[in-house]
């Protein structure tokens, strides 16, 4: 899918992430902020970019502002954010849960 | 009464009792109501209201927790509906202006600090890449040379003064930087601004002429610059402005030297002008200062020629009087633009001659050859 608008998702907080959406010509930039970025930085990172390669999003700029949210809520709201930057939301849910 | 705390916008026109109490709420932390503030978002406790910030476009104001209640993180719901309120508005990218002291507050909330005017006021933008990444894409046009010089102009409307220090400047330095106020609040657009500079420069050579940016006599950097604004922090903007310039711009693209004409006729730009004395030079920063080199401007007979001496010409349809004081390109612009009665907005599309002149966009080296 392609982001063609700027988009925002989510809160700031606890336990929550406020994410920003992008378009961008190629390439994903992942900029990730977090209370426990030393400890869970990388965990983050990669449900992060595992959610958004599912989505089928390869270009786009993507700002966390993380307040130690679990997994699915970090799923769940990169999800959120994607629905609302494309016009044409092709993805297969299934493979999202 | 519930201990929940609910969010709830206002709009300060249509609720002049929400705002009462806003005001009441800004008074005790000491912060004054501003008027240029287009939406608030409130938080409130029962009736109570306990929190408020308000968006100007893309700059937060007027952000307030009751002191009783600080230590409750109130500033997190608060900023999240900001975030959410001035995303629908189309303000992604936000700016503040904070105390020292709250910059971690605000920190919390996604805000990054940009540049400090120490002691007095922080100023801080919503993403950790704003600044950075403008910085890297400048970083790009580089060019070499001992003595690097920029001009920052608005050129309302272009004239021969520009030009003359455009010259100067291209003179006077290895390679010369040249920067158009992007903002869209002067009297000729931006399009038609950046136009007419491009044409007005287009033989020189060992000049980049730049788009201008949020990061450069902005709205956000410098408001009052364009809205002439009294206040406390109404002092520091031109020192935000040109820390802007010293700590991240100048680094980028290696700026040893700002050239600037002197200003008889606008006292903020008069102001600005000697605040570049100070803030691009003063030792006390980790980035190297840079020289200033003020010239004076080109007078016309006796009459240090001025954009705004030639808005008023304008106004009076005397064309052959600017004839004297603007190159041919900006004379074309301005017959061809302007009729009576006529304000800038209603102005229609340019014509193709206009078109042509912008139809390479973007920053493009003016190459020695």
């Amino acid at each position: 899918m392609k982001i063609v608008r700027e988009a925002l998702a989510g809160t700031l907080e606890s336990s929550d992430l406020m994410v920003r959406i992008a378009p961008r010509d190629q390439g994903l930039e992942l900029v990730l902020q977090s209370e426990v970025i030393h400890q869970f930085g990388t965990q983050i990172e990669a449900v992060a970019r595992d959610t958004l390669e599912k989505l089928g999003i390869d270009a786009a700029q993507v700002i966390i502002e993380d307040k130690g949210a679990l997994d699915c809520v970090i799923r769940a709201r990169l999800q959120t954010v994607v629905r609302r930057a494309v016009d044409d939301w092709t993805a297969d849910w299934s493979v999202l849960a | 009464m519930t201990d929940e705390v609910v969010p709830y916008r206002v709009d300060p026109i249509s609720e002049p009792e929400a705002v009462k109490e806003i005001r009441a709420l800004l008074a005790t932390c000491d912060l004054s109501y501003e008027a240029t503030v287009e939406v608030f978002v409130v938080l409130r406790r029962g009736r109570r209201t306990v929190a408020c910030a308000g968006l100007d476009k893309n700059i937060v104001k007027c952000a307030a927790i009751d002191p009783a209640l600080q230590g409750e993180s109130l500033s997190l719901p608060l900023m999240t509906e900001i975030a959410h309120l001035a995303h629908e508005r189309g303000h992604t990218h936000l700016f503040l202006y904070t105390k020292p002291d709250n910059v971690d507050r605000f920190r919390a909330c996604g805000f990054y600090p940009v540049v400090e005017v120490p002691g007095v006021v922080t100023f801080m933008e919503n993403t950790p890449i704003g600044v950075r990444g403008y910085c890297a894409s400048l970083e790009r046009l580089r060019q070499p040379g001992a003595v690097i010089g920029a001009i920052v102009m608005n050129a309302n409307p272009f004239t021969y003064g520009h030009r003359h220090l455009v010259e100067y400047a291209v003179a006077n330095c290895d390679h010369l930087h040249l920067f158009v106020v992007a903002e869209d609040t002067s009297f000729f657009s931006y399009r038609d601004r950046y136009a007419m500079v491009k044409a007005g420069v287009s033989d020189l050579p060992r000049l980049t002429l730049h788009p201008g940016s949020e990061y450069m006599v902005s709205r956000a950097t410098f408001s009052s610059y364009f809205f002439k604004e009294k206040n406390a922090a109404a002092d520091s903007f031109t020192a935000i402005d040109l820390l802007v310039f010293r700590n991240f711009i100048a680094p980028a693209l290696r700026v040893t030297r700002r050239f600037v004409g002197t200003e008889p006729f606008c006292k903020t730009t008069n102001k600005y002008n000697r605040d570049m004395m100070l803030w691009l030079r003063r030792p006390e920063s980790p980035f190297p200062p840079i020289e200033v080199v003020e010239i004076p401007r080109t007078t016309h007979g006796e009459i240090p020629i001025s954009a705004s001496e030639v808005r008023s010409l304008l106004a009076a349809e005397r064309f052959s009087e600017i004839g004297r004081l603007v190159p041919p390109f900006t004379l074309a612009m301005l017959r061809d633009k302007h009729r009576p009665g006529r304000t800038p907005s209603q102005i229609p599309d340019p014509p193709t001659w206009v078109e042509n002149a912008l139809s390479k966009k973007g920053p493009e080296p003016y190459e020695d050859s």
